[in-house]
């Protein structure tokens, strides 16, 4: 597929350099088109898309209280179909605090009802905005500023897609910006789905996940690679891996991150473990109800 | 015009039925229920073409309520106590993104211990939301004040909360006069408009530093300082159709009073009572009831405690340390000396006409000179 060419998204935003929740929602504005509206509660975008008077996403944004973005998106869209503007496409887009953790209730309420909206978390895997605190989609072994070594944090991280897939909704997805063409195609597969749809999207960090700031896509691809970051689609209920992981090194992709620099080598261990027991659960998804 | 027996909460699904509201989320609580009950069936039986989000908790309820609203709805909600107070961050940015949602509130007594009976402290805790407050003491007025508040909202761009003692005002059914077709011409004016719009993409509650943030506030209590005015405009359009008026504050008994007894919600019912048996042994009383508590008519209050020897001001609410609620806004806006407050009814106690009258006979005896709360025990 060749990626559009209509930069949406304006450039001069507030992101750090190397930040993957930028990259991110420009290549989501790129599938969705101008006509759609965003909903952002406390997180990263509530910088980056510029202070009072500016809006680098290019599309309406509503800014909101951190446990509503789900909430807000599903009173948008029920205006909207009272206008009958049934083009314009409703997202909201929440860091992993907002939506592992605060904003999951809301989450859930909308999926439950199956609103017709896309929610997106940017997972960055800690309350980066805040500098860097744990979260629920922390996973186990890094070090934040709420779990420093050497109580790193020993829980290992909440599994949202499965979360998400419980409520039974038309359309979840993973993807990173390691591979943008999945990316693009997933959210205009979501924008042609009417109901509740769900897009993970793992978040590379460099001050965060301590990483030089042009580590970004090969940390995301990594991620993938290395079978922590799983890319696959729950459409209708039906399982799609989208890429098999290669199951290299898991080292390798710790060793390229500070926050790993004082995990214990159990919690290494245990890291590996969750990577071989969540595929494998994955696999059986895939062939029972792929 | 049609007479129907109607509790508060009726009155209120009523009024929402017929201001042709777009959106409609909400989360049950009792005594609010029978409210969102009655939508829920109004819609399901044709005779209201609206979206019913039924959300997942009270924040939620506000939360939908809000990007419905930010996109152009009409947008009614309703909820009380506990629910009110797990809205309460919501209800701040209601009122900041200048939005016209209107809500129904049951007052009930906040837990612990539980209780699901009348008390305003709920949604007097609410005082500094940015919320615009009615106070019904009847379901006429509850009735009546819904239209006022669409058009209200609408129009000063702020939301409007309308609030009703539990029970004694929500359940307590009276005759009604329901509207037929003549409130069209008041209620189909619709001032929303959408700061969500595709052609003209804005950000809207982005970070202000210091230096934008001040201005905003600065707009936003003069939009809703404004609401006085505005309400006397569009109450004199409403008493045209409705031969009922509404203004900020209702006063009833002797012009020249000696005592006043101030009230709120359905105290002021029972205060109607109180200032007939005290007119009738003699000494001038009147009520003035406080029907708009925010933004706080200062002015009209002024003008009806003038002449006044005292004043015996009775809340259903505390403010844990301090006392009655009205009562300390009236001191604070007016800096008058001859007020008593009177904490009385919490968690749902009757509050009788024979109560008040001897309260104020003793306020104005010089009796009662402090603060009090009336509590006869068990």
């Amino acid at each position: 597929m060749i990626i559009p060419k209509e930069e949406i998204m304006k450039s001069n935003h507030l992101a750090c350099p190397g930040c993957g929740a930028a990259l991110a929602m420009r290549l989501a504005l790129k599938a969705l088109g101008k006509k759609t509206i965003v909903v952002i509660p406390a997180c990263c975008w509530t910088i980056i898309n510029g202070t009072w008077g500016n809006n680098f996403a290019g599309v309406p944004v509503f800014h909101t209280a951190f446990a509503t973005t789900a909430a807000v998106a599903a009173g948008i869209k029920a205006t909207l179909e009272m206008q009958g503007k049934d083009d314009i496409t409703v997202m909201g887009w929440a860091g992993d605090g907002g939506t592992f953790d605060i904003g999951l209730q809301a989450l859930s309420g909308a999926a439950e009802r199956n609103d017709d909206i896309i929610y997106v978390c940017y997972d960055n895997e800690a309350y980066m905005n805040t500098g860097i605190q744990r979260s629920s989609a922390t996973p186990i072994g890094a070090e934040t500023t709420t779990t420093p070594s050497p109580i790193v944090k020993d829980r290992p991280k909440k599994d949202l897609m499965e979360i998400v897939a419980a409520h039974d909704v038309p359309y979840i997805a993973s993807a990173t910006v390691a591979y943008p063409t999945d990316l693009i195609k997933k959210f205009q597969k979501a924008k042609s789905k009417k109901g509740f749809k769900f897009i993970h999207i793992l978040s590379p960090c460099p001050p965060g996940h301590k990483f030089p700031e042009d580590k970004t896509i090969e940390i995301s691809k990594l991620a993938v690679e290395t079978g922590v970051f799983l890319l696959y689609e729950i459409e209708d209920g039906k399982y799609r891996i989208n890429k098999k992981p290669k199951f290299k090194d898991l080292d390798e992709y710790l060793d390229i991150q500070g926050r790993f620099r004082n995990t214990p080598k159990e919690q290494r261990e245990a890291l590996k473990e969750a990577i071989k027991r969540r595929w494998e659960k994955l696999l059986v998804k895939a062939e029972h109800f792929g | 015009m049609k007479r129907l027996v109607l509790g508060g909460n009726d009155a209120v699904a009523y009024a929402v039925k017929q201001s042709h509201v777009d959106v409609v989320s909400a989360y049950p609580i009792t005594p609010q229920t029978s409210i969102i009950e009655k939508i829920a069936s109004f819609i399901a039986n044709g005779e209201m073409r609206t979206r019913f989000i039924k959300v997942e908790s009270e924040h939620s309820a506000m939360a939908a309520a809000i990007g419905a609203s930010a996109t152009g709805g009409r947008v009614f909600t309703a909820t009380s106590s506990q629910g009110l107070l797990y809205m309460h961050e919501v209800l701040h940015w209601a009122a900041g993104a200048s939005l016209p949602i209107v809500m129904a509130n049951a007052n009930r007594a906040v837990a612990p211990p539980w209780s699901i009976w009348a008390e305003q402290t709920d949604s007097l805790s609410q005082r500094d939301t940015g919320w615009i407050q009615f106070y019904a003491s009847n379901s006429q007025e509850t009735y009546d004040l819904l239209f006022l508040s669409f058009r209200l909202a609408e129009r000063v761009k702020n939301p409007v909360m309308v609030c009703m003692d539990g029970f004694l005002v929500t359940h307590t059914k009276e005759p009604v006069a329901v509207f037929g077709d003549e409130i069209e011409e008041f209620i189909s004016v619709k001032e929303t408009r959408p700061l969500l719009d595709v052609e003209k993409p804005e950000a809207i509650g982005a970070l202000a530093f210091p230096q934008d943030y001040m201005p905003v506030k600065i707009e936003q209590h003069k939009r809703i300082s404004s609401a006085l005015a505005e309400f006397k405009t569009l109450s004199d359009q409403f008493e045209r159709i409705s031969s009922r008026r509404y203004d900020p504050i209702y006063t009833y008994g002797e012009e020249n009073a000696d005592i006043v007894i101030v009230a709120m919600g359905s105290n002021a019912e029972t205060a109607h009572l109180a200032i007939d048996l005290l007119n009738k042994e003699g000494i001038k009383a009147k009520l003035v009831k406080i029907v708009m508590f925010r933004p706080f008519p200062k002015d009209e209050l002024i003008k009806a405690f003038e002449g006044a020897k005292k004043i015996a001001v009775f809340d259903r609410n505390i403010s844990m340390g301090k006392g009655g609620i009205t009562k300390d806004e009236i001191v604070g806006a007016l800096g008058i000396n001859n007020v008593v407050g009177i904490v009385c009814g919490l968690g749902g106690v009757d509050v009788t006409e024979n109560d008040m009258v001897k309260v104020a006979k003793d306020v104005l005896d010089g009796k009662i000179q402090e603060d009090m709360i009336l509590w006869g025990g068990r």
